[in-house]
């Protein structure tokens, strides 16, 4: 029987109680992936540190006209501009049906964003050229069971389209745009700009911002600055920022999302390393007897010391495992339901599962294995 | 009976005076019940202090009027002409001769959240001249009312709080035109204290929205009058597509849109974080019983019944989990209740507002640290009371 072996059999001689640690380690996980997949979600947007973007000064809904789009795009320092339009899109039913869909100008958005667009080429094409054309991330085309070359009715809860004067608006799917690697974005929804400017009976001509991307990234402050310059005491005054800084402030409006977390994720870490490091301890000094027996055999102080901090490490990474398991569980539960939130796994939630499993098995163990360590065999077999 | 009370006594007070013996699993689990009440807690008072807020916002004798099937003002449209309409229904109060009324445009003005230092979105309303008399709960504490027809605002006491960037006395640009802070306003627990107050018209033309109005409030004789002015509403053609309904209302509406996200959140985290501390209370009385075990089956040999072995397990449970969830709610009481904090409300804006624990919520957390208890003392409890005593003692 190697150690590891005895390892498991000691972990599991009281299943009961074992399974109690492991489920209640299991839950801190689950939550823990859960609230850094939210967190990823809407904090960790793709960002290329070239590309910037230029809003109304006074608010991102406030519209600018379509003169500042030509003016930006022609700013020194400035490798492609495009622009983009809030349509305010819904399918079916206003509150579960909720899309974010952008009215774009197609041929300048994928040069801005040409590495978050992986589509086949007639797809691509499609969508530059027909006027009605719509392209959707491929989760909410999994969501709704919608098809390529399907015609698909979106509403809009701010515009009225002139040609029916109701407020919905027919596209055609053309294709869908897979998610892109390592993100955990669910996507969106992306419209013409010609048609949607055409067909709306207020705010024709406006756009809502304008995404682009600089020659370099050095030269981001002082296209800004030339940028915002420009129109400096005029009616539609503009700030720049670059992506990053644009979409951080973005996800703060939410509240202080990230303190939330660390508290709940925090509490219900202390609370398991407490339930887990007691019960360890008193798994560990009912064996005390074995221990001394063990050690009489033969087994060293360090060996011994070894067995139960692998002991507590498994149990930590058997709990931590089925805890990330249930997280993508019940991210994929809330992503079926409907109304729910759209959020994948974020794979980075790794990053911090991983090393803290670790510690919890080490911390957990540390006292009873010490004890283990230091105990002396006429104590162990004395001892009632 | 009155020996099965007396057995269960005595077994309580031997479990109870035995506890620092298993010390640290004891504080163990109750502060896992207390970590557990205090998360829920925590979104529960959030959810209830944004529903307070939203709620308390609204009068029964004031309808508010908007376009059918927006959810917030900010995608609704009311026309000048159907302003004048409506100024004319039944029931609408009079004051000097005209009608207590007021039109409004909301747009989004970015401030400076002080916390984060980021850009949050906040309300700037245009209101008409009766705009302040239809909010009774506000009240101008500092500085004046601002003077139509001119760039002035007065702003939200509770906005101010929490954001930077609209100070009293301060000058403000926008859209190349300079306005100036004259008067901050209170109106406690409402929404209102959020926003930005500026004359309708002036609004309208300086964010180049000419004629353009979001919603109308209209203050009713009485509360009664409102049925009569939905269905005068209704019958007009010219009012069609436009939605009437009391301010209070259209407020509780919001709240429950509002809301219903930090309430799943809430509920969702709570459930978690209860089974991990039922999994940490079974453990306690697992190994309490377990450690036990000579006593309870000397007990059982002495005529002790298995009731009060159970008995005795599960008050100690049940006094446990009560002591974790008194924790929680004395965590609750300082770290956050009456605390302000601000989110993203239904219109797309900032909106301030406190941690509210209430009664119901309260009983909430205590009926969920008794459910943990009982659970978490009912097995643990049969496996004490059927324990075969004559064995446990062999064994030792």
């Amino acid at each position: 029987m190697n150690d590891l072996a005895l390892m498991r059999k000691n972990l599991f001689r009281k299943p009961v109680r074992t399974i109690l640690l492991a489920v209640s380690i299991m839950i801190a996980f689950a939550i823990l992936g859960v609230m850094l997949s939210f967190n990823d979600a809407i904090t960790n947007f793709r960002t290329l540190p070239t590309r910037m973007v230029t809003l109304s000064k006074i608010n991102f809904t406030e519209a600018l006209p379509m003169a500042h789009y030509d003016r930006i795009a022609r700013t020194e320092g400035v490798a492609a501009a495009t622009h983009m339009n809030w349509f305010g899109g819904y399918f079916g039913d206003q509150r579960s049906g909720f899309l974010p869909v952008f009215a774009v100008d197609p041929e300048t958005y994928f040069q801005v964003y040409s590495e978050d667009l992986q589509i086949p080429t007639e797809q691509r094409d499609a969508f530059f050229s027909e006027r009605t054309a719509m392209l959707v991330a491929e989760p909410v085309a999994q969501r709704f069971g919608w098809r390529v070359g399907q015609r698909i009715p979106l509403k809009s809860n701010i515009f009225t389209n002139n040609t029916t004067g109701t407020s919905t608006w027919e596209f055609t799917l053309v294709g869908t745009i897979p998610t892109p690697q390592g993100s955990s974005q669910t996507g969106s929804v992306l419209i013409q700009y010609d048609y949607f400017n055409e067909t709306i009976t207020f705010g024709r001509d406006h756009i809502g911002w304008v995404p682009f991307l600089t020659t370099s990234a050095e030269r981001n402050d002082h296209v800004a600055q030339a940028i915002d310059q420009r129109f400096a005491n005029s009616a539609d005054e503009t700030s720049t920022q670059d992506e990053a800084t644009f979409n951080k402030s973005f996800s703060a409006q939410l509240g202080n999302i990230a303190l939330v977390i660390s508290l709940v994720v925090g509490s219900a870490f202390i609370a398991i390393l407490l339930i887990v490091g007691t019960t360890m301890a008193l798994a560990v000094r009912e064996r005390t007897k074995e221990v001394g027996v063990m050690k009489t055999l033969g087994f060293s102080s360090g060996r011994v010391l070894r067995m139960i901090l692998g002991e507590s490490l498994l149990l930590a990474l058997l709990g931590a495992g089925f805890g990330l398991l249930a997280a993508m569980g019940v991210l994929a539960l809330m992503g079926q339901g409907g109304g729910g939130p759209q959020v994948n796994f974020a794979p980075s939630v790794l990053l911090w599962a991983v090393p803290i499993a670790l510690a919890l098995g080490l911390i957990t163990g540390l006292a009873p294995a010490l004890q283990a360590y230091r105990m002396r065999i006429v104590d162990a077999l004395g001892r009632r | 009976m009155a020996s099965l009370l007396n057995q269960i006594g005595a077994v309580t007070a031997l479990n109870i005076r035995s506890a620092p013996q298993r010390a640290m699993m004891s504080i163990a689990s109750v502060v896992a019940v207390a970590l557990t009440i205090a998360v829920l807690l925590f979104f529960l008072a959030l959810a209830n202090g944004l529903a307070q807020t939203v709620k308390g916002s609204g009068a029964d004798d004031v309808a508010i009027i908007i376009r059918e099937g927006s959810n917030a003002e900010l995608n609704s449209v009311v026309s000048r002409e159907q302003l004048s309409i409506l100024s004319t229904g039944p029931g609408v109060a009079q004051r000097d001769g005209r009608p207590v009324a007021s039109g409004e445009l909301l747009v989004i003005v970015d401030g400076l959240k002080r916390s984060t230092g980021t850009n949050a979105n906040m309300p700037f309303r245009g209101i008409g001249q009766e705009g302040l008399s239809l909010r009774r709960s506000v009240r101008i504490t500092e500085g004046r009312m601002f003077n139509p027809g001119t760039n002035e605002i007065v702003v939200g006491a509770g906005l101010l709080r929490e954001f930077s960037g609209f100070e009293f006395g301060k000058t403000i640009r926008l859209r190349g035109t300079t306005w100036q802070v004259v008067g901050v306003f209170e109106a406690p627990g409402t929404v209102f204290e959020s926003e930005l107050w500026a004359d309708i018209a002036v609004t309208q033309s300086l964010f180049d929205r000419p004629n353009v109005y979001q919603t109308m409030r209209v203050q009713l004789g009485s509360a009664a009058a409102m049925a009569g002015f939905q269905e005068w509403a209704k019958a007009d053609a010219r009012l069609n597509g436009l939605e009437v309904m009391s301010e209070r209302a259209y407020y509780a509406r919001q709240a429950s849109q509002s809301t219903q996200g930090f309430l799943a959140i809430g509920s969702v985290l709570g459930i978690m974080m209860a089974i991990g501390a039922l999994a940490g209370a079974l453990n306690t009385m697992y190994s309490s019983v377990a450690a036990r075990a000579s006593e309870i089956a000397t007990l059982r040999i002495i005529g002790f019944s298995g009731y009060a072995a159970f008995f005795g397990t599960m008050i100690e449970a049940l006094m446990l989990s009560a002591l974790g969830g008194a924790l929680g709610l004395v965590i609750a009481f300082l770290a956050f209740n009456g605390r302000t904090t601000s989110t993203l409300g239904a219109g797309f804006t900032q909106l301030v507002f406190q941690f509210q624990l209430s009664p119901g919520i309260v009983v909430t957390a205590i009926a969920t640290a008794m459910i943990i208890g009982f659970v978490g003392g009912l097995f643990p409890g049969i496996r004490a009371a059927r324990q075969r005593p004559q064995l446990e003692l062999a064994a030792q």
